[in-house]
Order: structure tokens, then sequence, then C-alpha cells
């Protein structure tokens, strides 16, 4: 028996989203389908998304910050760190469209409202799975070969997913509740790629206030997918760090998200 | 059991706060609403726009939250609020058909073993692989009614989808509608149609302004519906010369649909006579005036237009007050809604000295006994005359 309570509080029933489990793999599929119905097209647009970005950014900032690289050249650790954080950008840029761009839906259906956000950041594993397989082609040629920590590249990007989902969630919500957010959503997701070391390597960030920049949940997916690629040393503490930072988005995200989820229709 | 136990059911809107910072304006759109199905039951809600029926559906089916007030429900719910929705143009027809079922609450094995069963229903295999914005409309009806006719809730939301579509289609929703009822589901059924809610509901409720103001067989509400409206656009009145549409020739009092003993009615029975009645006063002396009553079904088209005034026909009207009607037989127009526009013209030079459009509305209503007899389908025409036939029957005889 179904109660619908008037007074009752909501949350993230998770039974129910088991049982819309069909719904979010036709979204997600639906979305990757859409992207890559001319394959060339979706393949061409995974690699050159964070291929032109990379080439300004070796030939501009390698110059003006000098940056002293653990392992470079300096174009393919850019390059390394734009697939993760790209993915994540991406993700998070559309999933919070997915609140205010589907009022139609939201409306005249009810479904557990988040699968729609879950659906968008999921779609947007096909583009790290593209650009990753080439950046493992690539590092080899540079001289890194293929090593055990491959393996751990999915679950890297367990941790970049689910730090996806969980600000990505928060955004859809977020853009719901103030309007005027919509519009800076992709900026500020822009900012935040200046904040996690794509760019220049960590080691730049003095040592004292490096602590700040692992509770960036995006500092630990980049660093370790650096990792895996080219082996070098990671510091475990901090990752650990970007690990609880992610814990502590999700849960400031479900928060967020139960007080709107059953007003939503009404404030899309 | 019961299969819905609608509990002291309250909805607050609250509408966007004005400019300046003004308080945001609350609005009840439905007050301490309470009633229960049975399984089985097929259930009408009517009411005007604006009664709260569309409201109470989507709290039923959780898209909006009630402000107060409790709902049980014994079963899987299903809403159909619209048809096709989710449907996405650059996704294939059987693309689609997976998309939307999946949003209507099916898991896959059910769509898989559905899935025959709704192309067929849908009536076109050669296109579904075609990307949905290439068909025409009547296609993305017919695909998107195939899949919501085959998803199978115990209770079941239906909103004025009938309001779409052709008549094919709405006579298929009807009758699936009335499978549905059949089979043990339980179906809420809103409808701005009462023809409808009478041949599929047993019972009904009636809201008006967020509160049920009555509940019982479809019947007894429907009656009371009818003439809480009888009234309604069946008159309109030009209280000063200022407002009265009109020239100097001829100037429009009143248009009303009257029965034959005088009385204004916005609701007419299919077998009996009415009137469209025009007041108008004639100005300037001595022309040749043609009244005319023009009758629209409620798409808009003009089903026919009567402009013979037999009494004064091609004689000049001296100066006055003239009350003319428009005699229509029984069984002549068919059941559905009707506007009339009034005008009066002049010819050589042709001129309209006024046309008022929609100057009255009006519902021709079947009942039992009319041309229908016991055929439930869908009749076509805006027009449904009682003629005359002369059969003749004899032996066979060589071709």
């Amino acid at each position: 028996m179904t109660v619908i309570d008037g007074s009752a509080a909501s949350g993230l029933n998770l039974a129910e989203y088991w049982q819309y489990r069909t719904l979010f793999i036709f979204l997600t599929t639906r979305d990757i389908k859409l992207r890559y119905r001319q394959t060339w097209r979706g393949v061409a647009w995974a690699l050159v998304q964070p291929l032109l970005p990379m080439l300004i950014f070796a030939a501009i900032f390698a110059r003006v910050l000098r940056p002293e690289l653990p392992y470079g050249p300096y174009w393919l650790y850019v390059l390394a760190g734009l697939a993760p954080w790209n993915f994540f950008a991406n993700a998070v840029n559309y999933a919070s469209l997915t609140f205010v761009g589907n009022f139609n839906l939201l409306n005249k259906v009810y479904f557990p409202r988040a699968v729609l956000p879950f659906a968008a950041v999921s779609a947007c594993l096909i583009d790290i799975l593209v650009s990753g397989s080439v950046l493992i082609g690539v590092s080899w040629w540079q001289g890194y070969p293929p090593s055990w920590r491959l393996f751990l590249i999915p679950l890297v990007m367990l941790a970049g997913y689910a730090a996806a989902i969980a600000v990505g969630l928060a955004a859809a919500s977020l853009t719901v509740l103030y309007r005027d957010l919509k519009p800076l959503i992709s900026f500020l997701v822009q900012v935040w790629m200046y904040a996690t070391p794509v760019l220049y390597p960590l080691t730049m960030i003095p040592g004292r206030w490096r602590w700040l920049a692992w509770l960036n949940p995006m500092t630990g997916v980049v660093e370790a997918f650096r990792h895996c690629l080219f082996g070098a040393a990671v510091d475990w503490i901090g990752a650990a760090l970007s690990l609880l930072a992610i814990a502590l988005v999700g849960i400031a995200a479900v928060l967020v998200y139960g007080r709107l989820e059953a007003d939503l229709a009404e404030r899309v | 059991m019961k299969s819905i136990s609608i509990q002291k059911v309250s909805k607050e809107f609250a509408l966007s706060a004005g400019p300046g910072g003004k308080p945001a304006r609350r609005l009840m759109a439905l007050e301490d609403v309470s009633f229960d199905a049975e399984p089985g039951d097929v259930i009408g809600i009517i009411g005007r726009n604006g009664a709260g029926k569309s409201t109470l559906l989507k709290i039923i089916s959780r898209i909006l939250r009630p402000t107060r007030g409790r709902i049980e429900l014994n079963g899987r719910v299903g809403s159909l609020l619209e048809v096709g929705t989710g449907f996405h143009p650059d996704l294939t027809g059987r693309e689609n058909i997976f998309l939307n079922a999946a949003i209507l609450g099916m898991h896959q094995s059910e769509i898989l073993k559905k899935l025959d069963a709704i192309i067929d229903f849908a009536g076109f295999e050669d296109h579904l692989d075609e990307p949905v914005k290439h068909y025409s409309s009547g296609m993305y009806m017919r695909l998107a009614f195939a899949v919501a006719a085959h998803v199978e809730p115990e209770i079941l939301l239906i909103d004025e989808v009938l309001a779409v579509g052709d008549a094919d289609f709405q006579r298929k929703c009807i009758e699936r509608i009335e499978q549905v009822g059949e089979q043990g589901q339980t179906v809420l059924f809103v409808s701005h149609s009462i023809h409808t809610v009478l041949r599929l509901c047993r019972r009904a409720v009636l809201l008006e302004k967020g509160r049920v103001v009555a509940c019982g067989t479809a019947r007894d509400v429907a009656a009371l519906y009818l003439e809480s409206g009888a009234r309604d656009g069946a008159e309109s009145r030009y209280r000063d010369r200022a407002e009265a549409p009109g020239d100097g020739v001829a100037r429009l009092r009143a248009v009303r649909v009257r029965s034959a003993e005088g009385e204004t009615l916005a609701t007419l029975d299919i077998g009996s006579p009415f009137g469209v009645e025009m007041e108008f006063e004639v100005l300037t002396p001595g022309m040749v005036l043609f009244p005319s009553i023009v009758i629209h079904n409620e798409w808009g088209p003009i089903c026919f237009s009567t402009d013979v005034d037999t009494a004064w026909h091609g004689k000049p009207r001296p100066v006055g007050h003239y009350r003319a009607v428009a005699w229509f037989p029984g069984n002549f127009l068919s059941a559905g809604k009707f506007t009339a526009t009034a005008s009066v013209h002049s010819f050589s030079p042709h001129m309209a000295h006024f046309n008022e459009p929609e100057a009255v509305r009006f519902q021709v209503l079947e009942t039992a006994g009319g041309s229908r007899g016991n055929f439930t389908g869908y009749i076509d025409g805006s027009i449904r005359p009682w003629l005359h036939w002369d059969v003749e029957h004899g032996p066979l005889t060589n071709w």
C-alpha cells in the first residue's frame, strides 16, 4: 500500500529507485544514443573537447607557469588531467539542467525525480571511456607502458562518478531553488577547474595549504588518475581527504534534494 | 479492500509574488476532498475549468504533494495525464516505445512481452525504425497511445487524453478504458465530456472550486452538473447602446438559446427542438436587412448558416425592436458543443452591421432512445438529421 501524506517528509527512497531501474537504463542509453548516433561524431567530440584546451594550455601555461612536473611532457600531463575533469565538468553541467529543462516530464508523470540527473551523469561515462582509451595509447607512445595500475582506473572513475552525481544532483536541485544559478553553473565549474590540479602540479601549492586542495573532491580523482597512467607517487592521506569530501558533498546533495523532491513539479 | 482512499486532501498553491515584493497570493486548489474507490470502479471526475480536477489527479499520482490530508493507494498507480510524454523527436519509433513505456513505469521484461501488441495496436510496423520527427501527428498520437494503452497498473488515472486526436483515436481510447474497468482495475477519469463520463463511468464525483459538491451515480452527478451550468453561455445581453455591437443601421440587444417554451438553456436534449433568438434594433428605416445565425462546432468550423428570415425576406424594415428566432428541429444537430454567431447584413453594397462570433454557446446531449440506439461508438459529423427513409421489401429476384 502506498500512503501519500501531506505532512510527511521525503528522502531518497532506494527501493523505489530500484523499481525504476528500467527508466534509468533507458534514459542513459537515450543520451548516449543521441550523442553517438553518428559514431565518428561522438568519438571526435570526446577527443576534440579535451584536445583543444590542452593545446591552448600547453602553448601558454607551460611558458608562463613553468611548472616543475613530476612527469612530462606538460601537454600529456594536462591531457591526463583533462580526461577525468572533462567527464566531471560535462556531467555536472548536463545534470544541472535536468530538472529545470524537463518541466513537462516532471509535471505530467511521476517517477523518482533524481533518476534524471543520475542518468545524465551516467551517460557522460562514455566520454571517459573513449578519451581514457586514447590516453592510454598516447602515454605508451610517450614512454609510459601500461601497467597493472590501469586496472585501478575504473575504481578511480567510480569515485569521480560519485563526485559528479553528488555535485550534479546538488546543482540540479539548487538551480530549481535559485533560478539565477542556471547560467552560473558552467562558469562556476570552469573556476573549479582552476582550483583543481589539472593544469598545474599539486606541488605548486604551498605545503601548509595543500590539505585544503585535497578537500576538493576532484583533486583526489585527477591525481589518482595520473597515478594509474604514469605510476607517480600519490599522497594517499590526501586522496582519503578527497573521498571524505565526496561523501560530505553527497550527503549535502541528498539533503537539498530531499527538501525539494515532493514539490519539484510545482517549483520547476 | 478499497483501492483508493482519499481522506480530507487539500492543496494550496502559492502564486508567485508580484513585482515590488508583494506577498504571494495563495490559491486553494482543493479543499477537504474525500472519496473512496473499490477495485473495478470507473469513476468520472467532472467540474468546470479550474475546479481542481487535474490537481487531484496529479496529487494521487504523486506529481504534486498535498498540503494536507492523506491518500491510501492499493496497487501500482499509472497516470496518463498526457499522451506521448517524454517522446524524443530524434529517436526512432521503436526507441520511443521503450523509453515512453519506462517513463510510464513499465519494466524491461514487461515491455518486451507487450512490444508486439503495442506495435500491432499502432498499426504501422514499416516506419518504426524512423525518427519520430518524420511522423505525421496522427502517427505520433497512435504510437503514443499504443504505449499508454498497454500500461496495466491496478489504478489508472486518465486526464483529458480524449480531448486530442481524431475520432478513431478517441474510440480506441474509450474501448480501452471500458476493458480496463472490466478487468478489475480502478480508473479515475477526468473529462469535460459528459457523454464520455456517462458512457464509461457508473460513479462520478463533481468538483466545484476545489470541493466535492456531489458524489454518486454518474447519471445523478451529471444531471446536477448540467443543471448548475444550465444557463452558462446560453445568453448574451447588452445592457447599453455603447457596448452593444452594431452601427447606425442595426444594433444587437441580445442573443439566447431557448426552448419552445421560452426558457433559456445551455444544454439541450438531442431530440428536442430549440431556437436561437436574436433581439436587435433597427435604427434606419427602409432598409432590406438579413439577420443571420451561423452555427460552429466546438473545433471552430462552420457547420451551416441560416439567414432567411421568412417573415421579412426582401422587405424593407421600419425602425423598431425585432425579435427573430431561428428554429432548429429535434434530432438535427449531433451531440456535442456548438457556438452561434449572430449578425445582420444588408446587400448592394454588402455590409455587416454587426457580426458577433460565439455570441452564445450550447451543448447538445444525447439520451437513450435517440438515433444512436444501442450503438456506443463515435458518430462522426456535426449534424445528425433524423431523416425519413423509404424502404421497400420483397422476395429475392434475379439480377
